[in-house]
């Protein structure tokens, strides 16, 4: 059997502004946040149009298909994941740092942070209605290098989802360029109770 | 405007985070000849020291410090060259050589951490991101450095800061360089099994541990 592939590309992205005061160092009761700080942020958001490029893979495997390490067990199929933003904005960072705009790269690098984590909760969304179709209870999402899934699996990702049809690749310390991607997989149980995820 | 005036507005630009004011004044300075050391010590460094000081105090947060260290470097950027031709040697916190570890290219921590080392008056290599490890003990020979600084980002690469301490060992070179780690995977009981003499949550607490730990040196 071919495992079907797929990419998907609509994602709309919006991010809360007070999540990127909190990424760059305010607390939530800071006293005040400077206008400047505002306006850095304001501008830097504007550029998001241009410098994100959100999409992700995914495909959904039986558990013989896969490993078989012994954190697939009982899971009827996984669905495996990459998403990412793409590189613009890590380009951009660079480029701001070496123009000596340390805060501004920063404050794109919050937003970066946010925007592909946005994409994997979305992406996540997907997974779970699919799983519910298919009759299944889905897991919640859990990245290699959590809990008994060691970062090495990542490479087991790689292997399963053509990673460069999204432009994401792996490095040999198993981290992921562009470096704002994120893979994740989630588990279809038979079972509800297997399932530690809440459905609405 | 005075001297005086002159070096008062230089602090007050870096705690205000005003970069224009800031390179406009050292050009000021340059231009009315005005000794150099003297706009460093008593101009910017104390705007410097009071940034510091107000993060301590809770009243300014990374933004503010980040902007100062900006400020620094603007400033720094206009009173090198005439220091450099003047042949005048500046006060130094210490030298340091820093860099994000083999395998990782993460870089943004680190180059806060070393623009933050710089504003605060550390002579600071920066040798980038994915650093092979015996490149961090060179430079640190070649430059006869206080400080390597090793950032990790990740649980794989972070064994990378170990590895620097124990080919520093192999080498009969323990001892001759303060060793300081940082990076999200990396804590105080990870330093201190590894043997470095500092770990720094961030760039701030890193000029502190770096002052700190070549107090004792």
């Amino acid at each position: 059997m071919t495992t079907a592939i797929e990419k998907v590309k609509n994602f709309k992205i919006e991010i809360d502004e007070e999540k990127i005061l909190r990424l760059i160092g305010y607390k939530k009761k800071s006293p005040k946040v400077n206008d400047s700080t505002k306006n850095l942020i304001a501008e830097e958001k504007k550029k998001l149009d241009y410098l994100l490029h959100p999409v992700s893979i995914h495909t959904i495997l039986s558990y013989e298909e896969t490993n078989k390490h012994p954190i697939f067990k009982n899971a009827e199929k996984i669905a495996l994941c990459i998403c990412t933003i793409g590189p613009e904005l890590e380009e951009k960072i660079k480029e701001l740092m070496n123009n000596n705009e340390m805060l501004r790269a920063l404050i794109l690098d919050a937003f970066g942070s946010e925007a592909v984590e946005e994409v994997a909760i979305q992406s996540d969304k997907l997974l779970a209605e699919k799983a519910r179709k298919m009759n299944s209870w889905p897991s919640k999402r859990f990245s290699p290098g959590y809990g008994k899934w060691d970062i090495k699996e990542q490479q087991f990702v790689f292997q399963a989802l053509p990673s460069q049809d999204i432009g994401v690749r792996l490095t040999e310390s198993y981290m992921m360029i562009p470096q704002k991607s994120i893979s994740f997989r989630i588990n279809f149980y038979k079972n509800k109770k297997l399932s530690t995820r809440k459905i609405e | 405007m005075s001297k005086e005036e002159l070096l008062m507005k230089m602090g007050k630009a870096i705690i205000e985070g005003n970069k224009d004011e800031a390179e406009a004044l050292a050009k000021e300075a340059v231009e009315k000849k005005i000794d150099l050391n003297e706009v460093i010590e008593k101009g910017y460094v104390p705007g410097i020291q009071k940034v510091g000081d107000l993060w301590e105090k809770g009243e300014y947060f990374l933004p503010e410090l980040i902007t100062g260290a900006e400020c620094m470097k603007t400033a720094m950027d206009v009173l090198k060259p005439e220091l450099e031709k003047a042949q005048i040697t500046t006060k130094s916190q210490g030298k340091v050589v820093i860099g994000t570890v083999e395998g990782d290219i993460h870089d943004i921590g680190k180059n806060l951490v070393a623009s933050m080392l710089s504003a605060n008056g550390f002579e600071v290599f920066d040798l980038g991101a994915d650093v092979k490890l015996e490149s961090f003990i060179e430079k640190a020979e070649e430059e006869q450095v206080d400080l390597i600084c090793l950032s990790a980002l990740l649980t794989t690469t972070m064994l990378g800061q170990r590895k620097v301490i124990e080919l520093l060992r192999e080498k009969n070179m323990s001892g001759q360089f303060k060793i300081l780690v940082g990076g999200a995977p990396v804590n105080q009981k990870w330093a201190k099994d590894i043997g470095a003499d500092g770990y720094a949550e961030n760039a701030m607490v890193a000029v502190k541990v770096a002052k700190s730990s070549l107090k004792n040196k």
